[in-house]
């Protein structure tokens, strides 16, 4: 029994960290229908951000994490600027260049070799906690109270929030919005700067649990890309009942079968959602737009 | 582009050879019979005699001119690709395919490696096409996504069930010819793609394919039968990137994993976009400059990557049209100012 | 006209004469050039590269080899294969050694390449090629199988580096005294999904049953894996005793750290590459305690039995510096500095550097160095055993806080018994 139960709460600590690197992704794609494929390469540099201000120069640990996020958002108003915006509204050269943009951006950090074992961060809350028969990291429950509360954070502001219907608007609808009043470029730049500064809050969470290391960031891509596409666009709903799926099954296969299946898993749905219901599955068909 | 004198206005016109070596009046005299055939003509006759020149350019240079063909050849069908609406993501997939099946024809069935590269490379393109068959539904992004997806998945599935040689591969995969005679393939191979699928392109068959990627559903309504024309598009667009894979299997004797790599994905792609999506020929020509400086960039080690994705950034958001089209205006056309 | 039509003339003659540039550059005299086609990024080809030069610096010093009648220096040229990432791109790392022998022509290649994957490809270009190579690191035995099927196409092939038959050998005799002493029988094997590791496990897993342990699993990651959490789970529903992790890669370190963090009452014997070095107490802040850490081949400790480690461990030290001593790696840097040393003797017995010749003397290779006695077996490889006046020998040594490496095996270099964590078996 006791297996069970462990199974299970590793498989929502990995629920929670899909959740919390999606999220970022979630609210540029899902709700404002940026694709900011460099997602990932985001992540894993604000991660080395905060690590040298933490280890280097010796930042108190809240402190650098908050360098880490606002260097991150920083860099999401730039890539917006100089990558996105020229090609804003052809999505495939959008994916396309972001997609390279976060590439060179990973193989930059490989390039400059930061891949030893002196690159990782500490745990945001030290010690074990014990329920029942099971010892867990105090660190990883953190980690799933911090993604549920992002979780219903991101579904009140895409809700009730003027910004977030803002976003939604000027997703769906680009000359109604402009003819109400919403700027699209402001608004575009608040979206791809929050998207950037949930993956560093995402990374200074998470990355504690391994290493800061590069192969991460294209597995951040992957696992934001495969909730947003499995979850839908349209529904936080659908993104967290994504998280869940999706993480219990890594576990359950890593522990069953062996640890090479989690990425397949993540790849297999993607392709199979998208072969079967490509709006995800708690998303409303959108026939005519998907396919022919 | 410098902006107007005041007054004036920039105008740009067809050069005057052009126009007189339109059509029949070709073959009026030389120098229009030139202008016209002459780029063609150079760069097939460059093709045809670099091999030659082996002992000036030593082995090493050799061997990058293969790899550059196969990388050409993999450019080309991207593009040719991209005219049908469909953009592949994961072109690795379909160089992978021919790599493993040439690879699996030659030592499982035992037969000639030039069989083996031929039969290898139609099975692999005829393979990838049924594996995207139940996705030549999805438009634009998401038919994207997936193209990105699946080279990951097998490449994943390889590690994990240890198929076809598992992380160590398929090892022992024998050589064909020389390499001047594999270079020789590779550069037929890419005539035939460069200008057949160019041919294609511009004839009636061409007409309903770009009529795909602008308006699908107008296609439906005339009556043609929209995902089998996709269908036979990817098989035959996805077959000179299969013998790109095959050809390579047997000039490494190697096939790995490391044939569905993120690397294979990106440089057909990255070439196409910077030589011009929209010809073959740009694409060609994209893959042409591209390996070349990678070679030379090589004692960079992943700043490599790091230039192609910079370079991939910099053509799609500054030079759309790609530099192959800038080079075609400036041959075919003049500018001036003139008064407004 | 006549002035552009000069201009192009003169234009193609320069051309032609760039790209067709006849004789070699004369130097006074051409050195005896070294290869190192290797995996440069990670640890153990970095030091193995450092480990060459010294060699070769060594040599130069007395002189350089004798080719015949002419005393030549030697000269190292590497290149970056990029082999030890994660999805090993095969093509690529072929591609880098094509490069090293068409354009340097290196009379020799040593370190030779880092992943089995590779070197079992790498052999046929080899072959192609003809040129002596020596590997030091790349460990499957498939490299033998495959010698042994084609002893004439392969000839110019041999490792001495550590193999894994012999390394699961190492561990097996250590396994079975902790389990004879201490009275433990539940293990559980965590590997890299790579084939020098899968041999090793391999072997092991079957050794160990028949030796009567309970294995829990054998659990496999792929390179850049960073989550053990897997296998930290079944350690703990299979109650695991005895944890034999056998990685090369850097996120390796985290099995450990994840192993501390949920206290689980096991000891730890294996091979984890990042824990090997001097410097391995701190980066890994004490979560190596215990762990009994086996060393491929003699470098990275000075072992008294063997001279010349204590020689190379001393000189490496003074040319790179105290810091870059005690981070050495386990695997590479021994075996590289001695291949130097047996090419360049094999060099000077066949007199010439036909390498046909050059191979069939290394091939009679019988001296001492960093790792004992250098003799090759009639597959190529430099045979490994327990006593350094006899055969090369390998190391292990457990960790002692406060960041103390104590020997344990082989027994004739042994400082201490191993000790396990109290609770655990009698």
């Amino acid at each position: 029994m006791s297996e069970v139960l462990s199974v299970l709460l590793y498989g929502l600590v990995q629920a929670a960290v899909l959740l919390l690197v999606a999220l970022g992704f979630s609210v540029t794609f899902g709700l404002s229908g940026i694709p900011n494929f460099a997602h990932g390469g985001v992540y894993i540099l604000s991660g080395f951000v905060c690590w040298y201000l933490l280890r280097k120069l010796g930042w108190p640990h809240l402190l650098a994490a908050a360098g880490g996020v606002a260097v991150a958002a920083v860099v999401g108003v730039l890539l917006y600027w100089l990558v996105i915006r020229p090609v804003r509204r052809l999505v495939l050269a959008e994916v396309i260049a972001t997609f390279a943009a976060g590439v060179a951006m990973l193989e930059l950090f490989r390039w400059m070799g930061l891949v030893t074992y002196e690159f990782n961060l500490p745990p945001v809350v030290a010690g074990s906690v014990t329920l029942g028969e099971l010892a867990v990291d105090a660190h990883r429950l953190a980690v799933v109270a911090a993604a549920a509360g992002l979780g219903l954070l991101l579904w009140w502001f895409g809700r009730a929030t003027r910004t977030g219907l803002a976003l939604r608007a000027m997703a769906q609808e680009e000359y109604t919005a402009l003819s109400l009043g919403i700027r699209e470029d402001f608004m575009a730049t608040v979206s791809v700067a929050l998207g950037s500064a949930l993956a560093a809050v995402a990374a200074v969470l998470v990355l504690p649990l391994g290493l800061i290391s590069i192969n991460l960031g294209y597995d951040a891509m992957l696992v934001a890309l495969a909730l947003t596409v499995v979850g839908g666009t349209e529904r936080t709903a659908g993104l967290v009942l994504a998280a869940l799926l999706l993480g219990v099954a890594t576990v359950v296969a890593s522990v069953v079968l062996g640890p090479h299946w989690s990425e397949v898993i993540y790849l297999a749905a993607i392709v199979a959602v998208l072969a079967v219901r490509p709006s995800g599955i708690l998303g409303r068909l959108k026939e005519l737009e998907e396919r022919v | 582009m410098r902006t107007a004198p005041a007054g004036y206005r920039r105008e740009r016109l067809d050069r005057g050879i052009k126009v007189r070596s339109e059509d029949v009046f070709v073959l009026a005299g030389w120098g229009e019979l030139l202008y016209r055939a002459g780029p063609r003509l150079a760069a097939t006759v460059l093709l045809l005699v670099f091999p030659l020149l082996r002992p000036w350019t030593g082995e090493y240079w050799q061997t990058v001119f293969l790899v550059a063909l196969a990388m050409m050849l993999a450019a080309v069908s991207w593009a040719f690709l991209e005219n049908v609406g469909l953009v592949s993501l994961g072109h690795s997939l379909f160089f992978g395919a021919g790599g493993y099946l040439t690879a699996l024809v030659a030592l499982e069935l035992r037969a000639p490696a030039l069989v083996a590269v031929l039969v290898g490379s139609l099975a692999g393109s005829l393979t990838c096409a049924l594996l995207l068959a139940p996705v030549l539904r999805l438009r634009g992004v998401y038919f994207s996504l997936v193209t990105f997806a699946l080279p990951l998945l097998f490449s994943r599935i390889i590690e994990a069930t240890k198929i076809l040689g598992g992380t160590e591969g398929i090892v022992g995969v024998p050589g064909l010819g020389s390499l001047a005679a594999r270079q020789y393939l590779l550069v037929a191979a890419l005539l035939a793609a460069v200008f057949g699928l160019q041919r294609l392109l511009d004839s009636d068959y061409g007409l309903v394919l770009h009529a795909i990627r602008d308006n699908d559903v107008g296609v439906r309504a005339s009556g043609i039968s929209v995902g089998r024309w996709k269908l036979a598009a990817i098989a035959v667009g996805s077959l000179p990137t299969s013998l790109a894979g095959g050809v390579l299997a047997t000039h490494y004797h190697v096939v790995g994993m490391s044939a569905f790599a993120l690397d294979y994905s990106v440089l057909p792609l990255t070439a196409a976009v910077l030589g011009g999506p929209g010809t073959m020929a740009g694409a060609a020509v994209g893959a042409a400059l591209l390996v070349p400086v990678s070679e030379l960039l090589r004692a960079f080690g992943t700043l490599r990557v790091v230039a192609y994705c910079a370079l991939l950034v910099a053509a799609l958001v500054a030079v759309p049209e790609g530099l192959f089209s800038l080079a075609r205006r400036r041959y075919y056309q003049f500018e001036r100012w003139v008064p407004v | 006209m006549l002035r552009g039509r000069v201009l192009w003339v003169l234009a193609s003659v320069a051309l032609a004469l760039g790209v067709w540039s006849p004789g070699a550059r004369t130097a006074p005299v051409e050195p005896v050039v070294l290869g190192v086609p290797t995996a440069l990024g990670s640890i153990e080809g970095a030091d193995s590269l450092r480990a060459v030069q010294l060699a070769a610096e060594e040599i130069n010093a007395k002189g350089g080899v004798r080719v015949g009648a002419v005393r030549r220096p030697l000269q190292v040229v590497s290149i970056d294969t990029r082999e030890h990432e994660p999805g090993i791109p095969i093509h690529d790392a072929l591609a880098a050694l094509e490069k090293l022998l068409t354009e340097r022509r290196p009379h020799a290649v040593v370190v030779g390449a880092f992943r089995s994957e590779v070197l079992l490809a790498a052999m046929d270009v080899v072959a192609r090629y003809r040129v002596p190579y020596v590997v030091t690191i790349a460990m499957t035995p498939a490299f033998e199988a495959r010698i042994a099927s084609d002893p004439a196409k392969y000839r110019y092939l041999f490792r001495m580096g550590l193999q894994s038959e012999y390394f699961a050998g190492n561990l097996a005799r250590v396994l079975g005294y902790v389990k004879s002493r201490h009275g433990v029988s539940r293990i559980q094997f965590v590997h890299q999904d790579v084939l020098w590791a899968k041999a090793t496990v391999g072997f092991l897993e079957t050794w160990a049953r028949q030796a009567g342990w309970t294995v829990v699993s054998s659990d496999a990651y792929p390179t850049g894996a960073t989550d053990f959490s897997a296998s930290v789970l079944r350690a703990r529903t299979g109650r695991t005793q005895i944890l034999v992790p056998v990685f090369d890669m850097p996120q390796s370190g985290v099995l450990l750290k994840q192993v501390k963090g949920a206290q689980l009452p096991v000891a730890v014997v294996g091979f984890i590459s990042p824990a090997v070095p001097a410097t391995a107490w701190q980066a890994f802040e004490g979560a190596v305690d215990g762990m009994v850490q086996f060393v491929a081949e003699p470098g990275p400790l000075a072992v008294r039995a063997l001279p010349k480690s204590v020689h190379f461990n001393r000189a490496y030290g003074q040319k790179y510096g105290e810091e870059m001593r005690m981070k050495l790696s386990g695997h590479g840097p021994g075996p590289s500095y001695d291949a130097v040393y047996v090419v360049a003797a094999a060099i000077e017995r066949a007199g010439t550097l036909d390498p046909d010749r050059v191979a069939e003397e290394i091939r009679k290779t019988d001296m001492e160095g960093v790792i004992g006695r250098i003799r090759f077996n009639d597959k190529h490889q430099v045979v490994y055993g327990g006593l350094p006046q006899e055969t090369a020998i390998s190391l292990a040594f457990q960790w002692r806080a406060p960041g103390r490496r104590v020997v344990v095996f082989p027994e004739l270099a042994a400082e201490d018994e191993i000790r396990l964590p109290a609770g655990l078996g009698r």
